[in-house]
């Protein structure tokens, strides 16, 4: 027998196996449109007057993020950080600035090279940190330092239930506490200097954000970046995804039950004690040692890596 | 029946026989259902829909990795 909506019995575009689940197109964008206002709510993740920035890459999930915020009528700008990958960079900005003339948005471009004097390709050559590690480091700092420039409220990333799931699974293999600690749907702005960051996807699959993109008729970029084949969070994922094949709604289990029952715990006792980057002033881990001048993780990177690479003119910031 | 798939990311065309459903047609090429979509004429199918002679559809991988 045919599957049929789980709310209308019409005919079906999409299973979602973990909610014992199929619907229609409409059926689904109502769905998707339900998890994220979910999300938000129970996070307290957005007020109605928030300026809001959203980090972009030109994949679907952030372009999905993106475009839900708008249509549920957020002030949602859009961030896009060049990592100088190439021509998969040139693409992927070309992707988002075509995604917001389409919808007379606003889009904030940023260039890690011109602003900082590296690029990703030239950082995962230089050792010491992996491609993603020095990407996602960049990112964040670049996304908190654009939000501060731009006078935004919130930075809003396209973070999803598989990358959540992913990454629970990483620090809970190596049971890194510290790090738990700090993964929740929401972390608050607690100091100056730290911008308050939203994941109003994580209730959702990645399978759903891709589909929700296709069916919306939004130009996503497949293909993927080309530094990030074989990585650990790939391999996490297929793991996780084997898992949920024989047994769908393990990731959901796995992640909403960390949030629920001991995310609370760590963060009470991740005692982590912050200090100001003597170097950007941005907010940082204070150092054992008091009388160590305070240096962030960003700073610490970009200067091992800029002092061996060719002078380039640098600009402020 | 033959049907063309074309696989991405990364870009590859695979042509299958004698597959009637789209969970045959997964199941010949050893991807996991749940880690994809599959597109025919820009509309997504299940698992169960039926595949017909000369069908040329898309499995799209929905994984991606990064920071």
């Amino acid at each position: 027998m045919a599957m049929r909506c789980k709310r209308c019995r019409g005919a079906v575009v999409i299973e979602v196996r973990r909610h014992n689940a199929a619907f229609c197109r409409d059926c689904f964008f109502h769905y998707v449109g339900q998890q994220v206002t979910r999300a938000i709510a129970k996070h307290r993740m957005l007020a109605p007057a928030d300026r809001v920035l959203v980090a972009v890459s030109g994949g679907k999930d952030s372009l999905a993020l993106w475009d839900l915020l708008l249509e549920l009528g957020y002030r949602a700008d859009g961030l896009y950080l060049s990592l100088g990958i190439g021509a998969y960079s040139e693409r992927s900005k070309r992707v988002c600035k075509e995604f917001a003339a389409a919808r007379g948005a606003t889009l904030v471009a940023r260039d890690l090279a011109g602003e900082h004097g590296y690029t990703i390709p030239e950082a995962a050559s230089k050792g010491g940190r992996s491609s993603c590690g020095v990407c996602g480091l960049s990112k964040r700092y670049v996304f908190n330092r654009a939000a501060l420039d731009g006078g935004y409220d919130v930075v809003a990333t396209g973070h999803n239930l598989d990358d959540e799931a992913a990454v629970l699974f990483a620090n809970t293999l190596r049971w890194d506490t510290a790090a738990m600690a700090r993964q929740f749907p929401v972390l608050e702005a607690t100091r100056p200097g730290l911008v308050k960051k939203v994941k109003p996807l994580y209730r959702l699959a990645e399978r759903e954000t891709a589909a929700y993109c296709i069916l919306k008729g939004i130009d996503y970029m497949v293909e993927e970046c080309p530094l990030v084949g074989g990585n650990t969070q790939m391999r996490h994922k297929e793991t996780l995804n084997r898992m949920e094949e024989e047994s769908p709604g393990t990731k959901h289990s796995f992640l909403f039950g960390y949030l629920e029952r001991a995310a609370e715990l760590l963060r009470v006792a991740d005692v982590a004690e912050l200090a100001e980057c003597s170097r950007c002033g941005m907010t940082t881990q204070a150092p054992d040692d008091p009388a160590e001048a305070p240096v962030c993780a960003f700073c610490r990177s970009k200067a091992r890596l800029v002092k061996t690479l060719p002078v380039v003119e640098v600009s402020a910031g | 029946m033959l049907v063309t798939a074309r696989l991405r990311p990364p870009d590859r065309i695979v042509e299958v026989a004698d597959v009637r459903r789209v969970a045959d047609l997964l199941g010949h090429l050893d991807v996991l259902p749940g880690a994809v979509l599959v597109i025919r004429d820009g509309t997504l199918l299940t698992s169960q829909d039926e595949l017909r002679d000369g069908d040329q559809v898309e499995v799209r991988f929905a994984i991606s990795g990064g920071a």
